[in-house]
């Protein structure tokens, strides 16, 4: 009985959502406005027993019952303090006298990530598929990949008008980029019709039972 | 100075970022593997800016009575509701009130909305048909292809021709060699895009995300 | 018979190494059976040359040993009875130390991890029976060293490093008042395009800057071209709408908006409810823009940044409600969804290249040159290595084999 009215709950939002396929009206108002706020609590409670506590709240305070003393906590709490304090740093953005600390806590951490990001990428993107595509042109499959590379680089090249050689390469790049895309697309068809037939089986079999 | 230190350690955390790609010593991989850590920290840390912004544009319309006020009850509500049950008085494990929540309320409403996705792709399609140029025309050529090709009717349909006609072969062509070419050369773009924006990140150039410092 | 004398012949042979060994397992010498499932009492001969070194890999943090040896001559041959090889290993000449694994017959080379770097290890090696282990084979202690730095990374650090100068020249260049030519984009100009027609219609503009968080490159794109977009709208005081799935996504477009209504001379325009956030969950963000693309009715979308699958929902929605989309992104998995359902699509390098663009910053221009004249050094250097390579010399292309 119990699990008859948690699916049957399940199911109400399920075609509350689908109503919207017809047009915009109260059940599905209902439904947007209620994942916004579960959703908001949810991230809210997770962020902090995921992230905050056992990274900074614990090692700071080292408020938990079991624990040794309560007080300042062992180890390198003092390392712990960072995070948290750029965390809490961002908040100054509501008092103007010292909300420029807010942007520049926030330029530190974006900072130090964009240096993360570029070596793999350069490794992955450029230094690998230099390897990967000195194809010689000796086989039809061989000339398509390096034929096709080409002109999706000559497509994104910005230096120069798209006029002659480079314009007609360009011209390749596109239709190859087409063909990417459309076979991208035609690839992700059964994926997603395969979430529908997710949902349609918990309507039919797992609530009305009928399947 | 109120812009020097900043923008100052901003480049020292980046390059040293950068570094720790290079050089396998334990200390500087130890160090850098804390500071990735520190990230996410930082952004679970701000989660109570986007609550609170919400909250206070819910709390407004609610004020103003203005248009689907009611709702932004339901949305408020509905976030108190899931924090008494996720507070500290309160148990997040499986079983308990917050999880339920999430798994019966939450879960449905995201799974439904993403199936939503079929009825959509089937409309994008739909629309491709219409062809408004040649390029559209191969994209969608390209796509029936795919698309046939990947289920038991592709194969069907071609069954009795020589193999390099038949639709399966043809999709695992195009998407072996024209879709992997085109892909690389866009991600090759893109990853120098990237790799200049974020050079111009560290070195401070780039700081037109902060806003107000010019 | 045979398989008699050589065993005998291997316990003599072993006899008269065990003795001339420190720290040698013992090898109880009985009678040698003649069952065919023998645990028999002689042991195995001993491994060939035990040779240990650093391991270089993709990273050698100075925690890894690489070791090989020769197979006993009992391993497959002689009197096949070779089980296991053990390999010990000990932090001192005097004692064998532990048993570090045991290797199956046949294998001649083993990776020893989780060391300590620059400590002195000493290995041997010997073969087992299962119930008999051979005289040890040791080699010379052997340490692993900390590189400094990787080599099998060198190519990467080189070409990155040419891309770098030449995005410093061009920039250099730029600031100097040197003229950068690029060419039109034409997803650029609609953007524009699109801001007017809503401001014509009298509705507002909605600004999605994708669902990445704030360290994603393509989220600092989209911000800076939020920029520019809302310096329009404050101009023609069309109401621009910024929702936004991340809290410090939504804090730094609060901030970039404010001030480019700021510099406008707008600042009353800025309307703070007006960026919103509405949800980490992908599908609740969606699903919430979706009710804004219905009920606030935007007469133009605009979708720069990081998507994933939502963005076919978004760009969907937008359609049927009529307005006009302009698209850019750098997930090439999304991108087939944008181009069929967005009028115009800004993709991959082009979302970049819209931030120096629009922001007519000459500087900004020189990320641009760099990359296209990189695109150029990268094309000769495949080049290159195609004609090697077909040439037979594959140490040119093998260098860009990064590890």
């Amino acid at each position: 009985m119990g699990t008859l009215i948690w699916t049957t709950i399940g199911a109400i939002l399920t075609l509350s959502v689908y109503s919207f396929l017809y047009k915009d009206n109260p059940f599905y108002k209902f439904a947007e406005h209620l994942v916004v706020g579960i959703s908001a609590g949810y991230y809210l409670v997770i962020y902090y027993y995921n992230f905050i506590d056992p990274n900074v709240v614990t090692p700071v305070f080292q408020l938990r019952l079991g624990d040794q003393a309560i007080g300042f906590g062992s180890g390198a709490w003092w390392l712990a303090l960072i995070p948290g304090l750029l965390g809490l740093l961002l908040y100054t953005r509501f008092f103007p006298r010292v909300a420029w600390v807010a942007r520049w806590s926030l330029g530190i951490y974006v900072g130090g990530y964009a240096g993360l990001g570029i070596s793999p990428v350069m490794q992955a993107r450029v230094i690998e598929q230099i390897g990967a595509n000195a194809l010689p042109l000796t086989s039809v499959t061989n000339v398509l990949i390096v034929v096709g590379l080409l002109g999706t680089l000559a497509y994104f090249f910005f230096s120069m008008k798209h006029k002659g050689i480079l314009g007609a390469l360009a011209r390749v790049g596109i239709v190859f980029l087409m063909v990417g895309f459309g076979a991208s697309f035609g690839y992700t068809v059964m994926s997603r019709i395969s979430l529908l037939i997710g949902r349609v089986s918990f309507l039919l079999h797992d609530w009305l039972q009928v399947v | 100075m109120r812009r020097e230190i900043p923008l100052a350690i901003t480049f020292l955390i980046g390059v040293f970022m950068l570094v720790d790609f290079f050089v396998p010593h334990h200390g500087v991989s130890a160090a850098a593997e804390e500071m990735k850590q520190w990230g996410t920290i930082v952004i679970a840390a701000s989660i109570l800016l986007g609550v609170g912004n919400l909250i206070r544009v819910h709390f407004r319309k609610i004020r103003r009575k203005s248009d689907g006020w009611g709702y932004s009850i339901m949305t408020l509500a509905s976030m108190a509701v899931m924090l008494y049950f996720g507070g500290p008085w309160g148990t997040i494990e499986e079983g308990s009130a917050f999880n339920w929540m999430f798994l019966n309320m939450q879960v449905p409403l995201q799974s439904t909305m993403f199936s939503l996705l079929a009825f959509f792709i089937a409309s994008a399609a739909y629309r491709a048909f219409r062809l408004r140029s040649a390029e559209a025309g191969l994209l969608l050529i390209a796509a029936i292809i795919v698309m046939l090709g990947r289920v038991p009717l592709g194969q069907f349909l071609t069954r009795g021709l020589p193999e390099k006609a038949t639709l399966p072969w043809l999709t695992e062509t195009i998407m072996a060699y024209p879709n992997m070419a085109a892909f690389r050369g866009i991600l090759m773009g893109a990853a120098l895009g990237v790799m200049a924006m974020g050079l111009r990140i560290i070195l401070g150039i780039e700081r037109s995300y902060l806003g107000g410092e010019k | 018979m045979e398989r008699t004398c050589v065993a005998l012949a291997v316990a003599a042979l072993l006899t008269v190494s065990l003795a001339g060994t420190a720290g040698a397992q013992e090898a109880p010498v009985e009678e040698a059976l003649l069952d065919a499932a023998p645990p028999d009492s002689v042991a195995p001969a001993a491994p060939g040359a035990l040779a240990a070194r650093d391991y270089l890999d993709s990273n050698d943090a100075g925690d890894k040993i690489e070791l090989d040896w020769e197979l006993s001559p009992d391993d497959g041959e002689g009197s096949c009875d070779v089980v296991a090889y053990r390999l010990w290993r000990s932090q001192s000449a005097s004692s064998p130390g532990e048993l570090v694994t045991e290797l199956s017959p046949g294998q001649t080379h083993y990776v020893d991890q989780n060391l300590e770097p620059g400590a002195q290890y000493y290995y041997s090696i010997t073969a087992y029976d299962g119930t008999n282990e051979s005289a040890p084979i040791a080699c010379a202690p052997v340490s692993g060293r900390v590189n400094l730095f990787q080599t099998t990374r060198l190519s990467i650090l080189v070409l990155m490093a040419v891309f770098f100068a030449l995005v410093l020249i061009f920039t250099k260049l730029a600031e100097r008042g040197a003229e950068l030519f690029v060419r039109r984009i034409p997803g650029l100009n609609a953007i524009e395009e699109a801001v007017g027609r809503a401001t014509e219609m009298g509705r507002p503009v909605l600004y999605v800057p994708g669902i990445g968080e704030i360290d994603n490159i393509m989220t600092i794109a989209s911000l800076t071209i939020l920029s520019h977009v809302a310096k329009i709208t404050a101009r023609y005081e069309t109401p621009l709408i910024v929702p936004t799935a991340r809290a410090v996504v939504m804090s730094a477009a609060e901030e970039v908006v404010k001030q480019a209504y700021a510099e406008v001379g707008q600042p009353d325009a800025y309307n703070p409810d007006n960026i919103r956030y509405l949800s980490d969950a992908q599908f609740a963000f969606a699903g919430a823009v979706n009710g804004i693309m219905l009920r606030e009715k935007p007469a133009a979308n605009l979708y720069m940044g990081a998507f994933w699958a939502e963005s076919l929902l978004l760009a969907e929605t937008g359609f049927e409600a009529g307005a006009i989309q302009v698209a850019g992104t750098a997930m090439v998995s999304q991108l087939p969804f944008f181009v069929t359902s967005c009028d115009f699509t800004l993709m991959g390098e082009e979302l970049y290249a819209a931030s120096a663009y629009l922001s007519r910053e000459p500087k900004l221009l020189g990320g641009l040159k760099g990359s296209d004249w990189m695109k150029v050094v990268t094309i000769a250097l495949m080049a290159l290595g195609a004609i090697l390579n077909f040439m037979g010399f594959e140490s040119f292309v093998n260098w860009f084999q990064t590890q």
